[in-house]
């Protein structure tokens, strides 16, 4: 069984209401329709909350570590299909991936999962058991390529001039920002290891989890508000709209075949 | 040792990862606060009739191709005079990022308009391209044989565009469509 201290019941009691309220507003604001896989890791911090505070209290440390290993795994994955949620969302404006961004794409993930890969790999955390150390180098490993993901996603999507719909940044923002955090954080513990006191990673844990819980009562804020509002096409002019796009797929189709005259 | 590269390593990917977001993020807060009227001021004026002529010379006013020995009539040369070399080039590179933000600016209010914004969006990256090749040509000496082919089709998709932006406005009823076409 843990002790757990004041602050660890704060953040515990902090992070359930803000996940709770947050998972509440997805689907009352109807955002859960759009954003599934955000919804998902919402609702898996929310069972993992309650979860956690269980095992803490009454099963044993090794049991505990256990446990935070498959539900640190398990957030992780949410995590990159949180990204990969994002980038449909940016980079498929009209249903399908955009033609100039496919490739950039695939290279930003390859890059980024061999930067990650490298940096982990120099990392060489002290801690008294492997799965210890394991948790460490794990968690650097998805919080830097998520890092690297999100960041990319940026650059690409202002490259190419992709905009951002309102919501989607907003979740790409904290998810972004927490990340960042994250790494620096967990630079930190991979350094200095898990020794007898505990004290650093003690600490650097309660930062993480404070920085956790301002993005998510950031999310609460930012998709409890509507969009701004749009204006309605008009049915003749969406007509319009629609003729005028195929006369430029045309053009471009016969510009293209240029050579083969 | 080797804690001490995982440091300085991880320190680096850390300062220039918050740096390009921080970077972008002010560049995105700068595009979304763009009026109207800064887009259109940032338009670099191009002879509109140099850039009818080498585009008409490929295809139709409609844009069908031109018939078979009806085309093609101006040479490498004839059209690097009229565009004004690569310069002039870049000046329509330059050009269709700024076509791209005011299909995008339309987009704002009528987000409908997504399917064309976003085709426009792809004809300015395609631009892009073949003046990236022109680059790449005058790099390696071999210019003179790619200016007419690259150049010309660029021009080509420039000048569809713009008339395909200036209809879109007009049918929007947008109230800045003189000023646009002024500038275009």
């Amino acid at each position: 069984m843990t002790h757990l201290t004041g602050f660890d019941i704060f953040t515990w009691i902090a992070s359930f209401l803000v996940n709770g309220t947050l998972a509440i507003i997805l689907f009352v604001r109807g955002r859960a329709r759009s954003f599934p896989f955000f919804t998902a890791y919402i609702l898996e911090q929310v069972v993992d909350a309650i979860v956690a505070y269980f095992v803490i209290l009454h099963a044993a440390a090794l049991t505990y570590q256990k446990y935070s290993w498959t539900a640190a795994s398990i957030e992780e994955m949410l995590k990159l299909c949180v990204f990969y949620e994002v980038a449909v969302h940016v980079f498929c404006p009209t249903g399908s991936w955009a033609r100039d961004v496919r490739k950039a794409f695939l290279v930003l993930i390859c890059l980024s999962v061999v930067i990650a890969v490298l940096l982990t790999w120099l990392a060489h955390p002290y801690a008294p058991r492997f799965i210890q150390t394991q948790i460490l180098r794990g968690n650097f490993f998805s919080s830097v390529l998520l890092s690297e993901l999100c960041v990319g996603m940026v650059v690409l999507s202002g490259t190419v001039g992709l905009p951002w719909k309102t919501h989607v940044a907003r979740i790409a923002q904290g998810l972004g920002a927490y990340s960042l955090a994250r790494v620096g954080i967990l630079t930190i513990q991979n350094v200095v290891g898990i020794h007898g006191g505990r004290h650093i990673i003690t600490r650097t844990s309660h930062v993480n989890d404070s920085i956790y819980i301002a993005c998510a009562l950031y999310w609460v804020v930012m998709l409890w508000a509507e969009a701004p509002a749009t204006r309605e096409l008009p049915a003749a002019m969406k007509m319009q709209i629609y003729t005028l796009n195929r006369q430029v797929e045309n053009d471009l189709r016969r510009i293209r075949t240029w050579r083969q005259h | 040792m080797r804690n001490l590269y995982f440091v300085l390593l991880a320190v680096l990917l850390l300062v220039a990862l918050t740096a390009t977001l921080i970077r972008f993020y002010l560049r995105h807060r700068r595009s979304a606060e763009t009026s109207w009227q800064d887009l259109v001021h940032r338009l670099v004026w191009i002879d509109r009739d140099a850039i009818a002529t080498i585009a008409l010379d490929a295809v139709t006013d409609e844009g069908e191709l031109r018939p078979h020995g009806d085309c093609f009539a101006l040479d490498s040369g004839v059209i690097w005079n009229l565009l004004g070399g690569l310069e002039g080039l870049e000046v329509i590179e330059r050009n269709c990022q700024v076509l791209v933000e005011l299909a995008t600016y339309l987009q704002r209010f009528y987000p409908e308009a997504l399917v064309v914004a976003e085709q426009l969006r792809l004809n300015a990256r395609e631009i892009e391209w073949h003046v990236s090749r022109l680059k790449g040509a005058a790099q390696t000496g071999n210019l003179e044989a790619s200016f007419a082919n690259y150049a010309q089709r660029a021009v080509v998709i420039y000048y569809m565009m713009t008339r395909h932006v200036l209809t879109l406005y007009d049918q929007a009823q947008f109230p800045g469509l003189p000023e646009l076409q002024q500038a275009i």
